[in-house]
């Protein structure tokens, strides 16, 4: 028998004590990273930990997930079915390829470069600024709207852990409605009016959004690199213990896993146990096409992300990749199979959750742990529960990080200071970090509702535009600048380009009996309806996902117009590819 | 191009990034034929389980996984060569 909302316990202040202990954890290994790298290179130390990652840092902090894995994906089983088992599949490779295809390389490149950032690798590595500039803008573009949809995220679990205030889903329609019906109209005052145009949402939202902000920000700049790697290691912990508990719970509960999957299929549909998964809303979520798409996106997005470039080049040395390689195989088996595990589980004991499938990782945390002895159950699950918020705050440093860096070094020591003293880049940095918070905090007053489809965009956009440069960069000899930079507008233009035709297709579906429309239609053609639904779906050219036009298209025009440009100079070369035969013989690019 | 002056370092991550692609190939061209053919378009009354997955889930993605993570350590420790970064 299905188990109603109303007969879960309330969380009461467990998860508002959890994340507070998250929070002051996080506080105090910031302070803790700032007397590590005390005596450092500033830059070196505050931006790169002093390249120092050990094994377990690197291996928890380099490609492991944010808040969204924990949020999102549980919600995408609960809602289509084992077919996300396929969907995440690929994640048993990623962390073979995450280190072994570029790891090694991209470490001793950015030793030989003394690099600090992507941006500054690529820009010595090819010889010419435009490369890191072009690098640098593009990754502060993409980072941007994947860490303003996290400090949404984070505020919003803030605003769900006070007591009273429900769970804590990360949905994009929450609470929104009374600043669309033109309440500040009725309200008759100016300064109600202003309050109501300027902070529309639950004030509970702003509170949340403030010490998230605070916090994020806070400690990130107290402790740089290091504390973004500690609380992300801290909180990978907390999250694989949570998970195997969880699952430990659950799936007995259900009474086994094949009958959870029985039940599931009863409460819904047979199609819940089989391709291309389970939907009230005739769409087909993961046909083969997209399937065999998703081995392409997480492969390629893991390795060629910029947060996750960065780290790697942290490595202390080759022995750390190769056991990272090790611990993170096991560690995403802990954690993918048990999650699936959970909510198919969560499916037969849960009554439809409806839009709020978001909640199933909560709701099931409070379910199972209600008969905990001595009143333990509330904080177990608080503490379950505060394991995604640790994930997004951790997401949310390490990105504030990537982007302060590429604007102090790639654009503030390379175009406007060139000479900059210590003293001035620890200023510029400090700067640097608290406008991204300010930025973040304003662009979340009244957040964009598709935000969180807007950041898997721009994470394989990014992809698409950085994996061909980052490979001629590490192996090919004949690459060049021009071809760098064709490479990564080819993947990039591509990709937004395909994404385009998937809105204009939206649009014209949406307004069908318009002429433009109707004109739109005729040459799109009409919704396939497969992959998820929304507003920011893409055009799927042969059915699968655009990263795969955008990779094809990065490529071609890399190699392409690497082969077209003039070669680059043999001394440059040289230096990245040759074994030093005298210290003279090494130039600076 | 002179491969006697190669670095070592070049040398080794070169081969191991194809060793890699070549087992991301492997793993994807598996795991998307097998659940291709059949997780879609069955009749759902063949559907049998093992240890409570779905049959072509746990042919498809469960064992494949498993045995990516043994490749994935007998990778690191056996194939992967130690370098020096600095050099």
């Amino acid at each position: 028998m299905l188990i109603a909302v109303a007969e879960i316990p309330s969380p009461g202040y467990s998860v508002l004590a959890a994340l507070l202990i998250f929070i002051a954890a996080s506080v105090w290994l910031g302070a803790m990273a700032q007397k590590a790298m005390e005596k450092q290179d500033f830059m070196q130390g505050f931006f790169l930990g002093n390249r120092g990652l050990g094994a377990w840092t690197l291996a928890l902090t380099a490609t492991v997930q944010s808040g969204g894995t924990f949020m999102g994906f549980p919600s995408l089983v609960y809602s289509f079915g084992w077919i996300v088992a396929v969907w995440i599949g690929s994640y048993m490779v990623v962390p073979l390829t995450g280190f072994a295809i570029v790891g090694k390389r991209l470490a001793q490149l950015s030793r030989q470069t003394n690099a600090v950032t992507v941006p500054d690798l690529l820009r010595e590595r090819f010889g010419d600024s435009r490369v890191g500039l072009l690098a640098s803008l593009m990754i502060m573009f993409f980072l941007s709207f994947t860490m303003f949809a996290q400090f949404k995220a984070g505020a919003t679990i803030m605003k769900h852990a006070w007591p009273g205030s429900g769970i804590m889903a990360l949905s994009e329609d929450y609470d929104a409605a009374p600043a669309k019906d033109g309440a500040s109209k009725v309200d008759g005052t100016a300064t109600k009016s202003f309050l109501k145009t300027w902070f529309p949402l639950d004030p509970k939202y702003y509170m949340g959004l403030a010490i998230f902000s605070i916090t994020v920000v806070g400690y990130t700049l107290i402790g740089g690199f290091m504390a973004s790697v500690w609380t992300d290691l801290f909180q990978s912990v907390m999250m694989v213990i949570g998970v195997m508990l969880l699952v430990c719970l659950a799936v007995p509960m259900a009474g086994g896993m094949e009958q959870a999957s029985k039940a599931a299929i009863t409460a819904t549909s047979t199609d819940i146990a089989f391709g291309p998964g389970y939907s009230t809303a005739g769409r087909e979520f993961l046909t083969p096409g997209l399937a065999l798409s998703m081995f392409f996106v997480w492969v390629f997005a893991g390795f060629a992300s910029p947060a996750s470039m960065v780290r790697v080049m942290a490595a202390q040395n080759t022995e750390v990749m190769r056991k990272s390689i090790v611990l993170l195989s096991c560690y995403n088996c802990l954690i993918y199979i048990p999650l699936i595990m959970t909510c198919i589980a969560a499916r037969s004991l849960l009554e439809p959750l409806g839009k709020q499938s978001d909640e199933v990782i909560p709701r099931m945390a409070l379910l199972v742990t209600k008969d905990f002895p001595m009143q333990t159950g509330p904080f177990v699950s608080g503490l379950i529960m505060a394991a995604p918020f640790g994930a997004i705050m951790a997401s949310v440093s390490c990105f504030v990080l990537v982007i302060a860096s590429g604007l102090v070094e790639d654009i503030y020591a390379k175009f406007i200071n060139r000479n900059a003293t210590e003293a001035q880049l620890r200023r510029a940095t400090t700067i640097s970090m608290v406008a991204v918070g300010v930025i973040g905090v304003l662009a979340n007053l009244n957040p964009p509702e598709y935000l969180q489809a807007l950041v898997v965009l721009s994470g394989s956009a990014g992809a698409a535009t950085f994996i061909a440069p980052v490979m001629m960069a590490c192996y090919w000899r004949r690459a060049t600048a021009t071809g760098a930079l064709a490479g990564m507008l080819g993947g990039f233009m591509v990709y937004f380009g395909i994404y385009s035709c998937g809105w204009a297709q939206n649009w014209a579906t949406a307004n069908s009996g318009l002429d433009l429309a109707k004109q739109i239609l005729a040459i799109l053609g009409p919704d396939p309806k497969i992959g998820a639904s929304g507003l920011f779906r893409p055009y799927y050219i042969l059915g699968v996902d655009p990263i795969i036009w955008g990779l094809l298209a990065s490529v071609v025009g890399g190699v392409g117009v690497s082969l077209l440009s003039r070669p680059p100079s043999p001394e440059l070369v040289k230096r990245f590819f040759e074994i030093r035969t005298s210290p003279k013989a090494v130039g600076n690019g | 191009m002179s491969d006697s002056n190669e670095l070592p370092l070049l040398k080794s991550a070169r081969r191991e990034a194809v060793g890699a692609l070549l087992i991301w190939l492997l793993v994807t061209t598996y795991s998307v034929s097998y659940c291709c053919a059949y997780g879609y378009n069955r009749d759902p009354q063949t559907l049998t389980f093992i240890l409570g997955f779905p049959d072509w889930i746990f042919w498809g993605i469960v064992v494949p996984w498993g045995a990516s993570t043994v490749i994935s350590a007998v990778f690191a420790f056996c194939f992967m060569k130690d370098e020096d970064l600095d050099s």
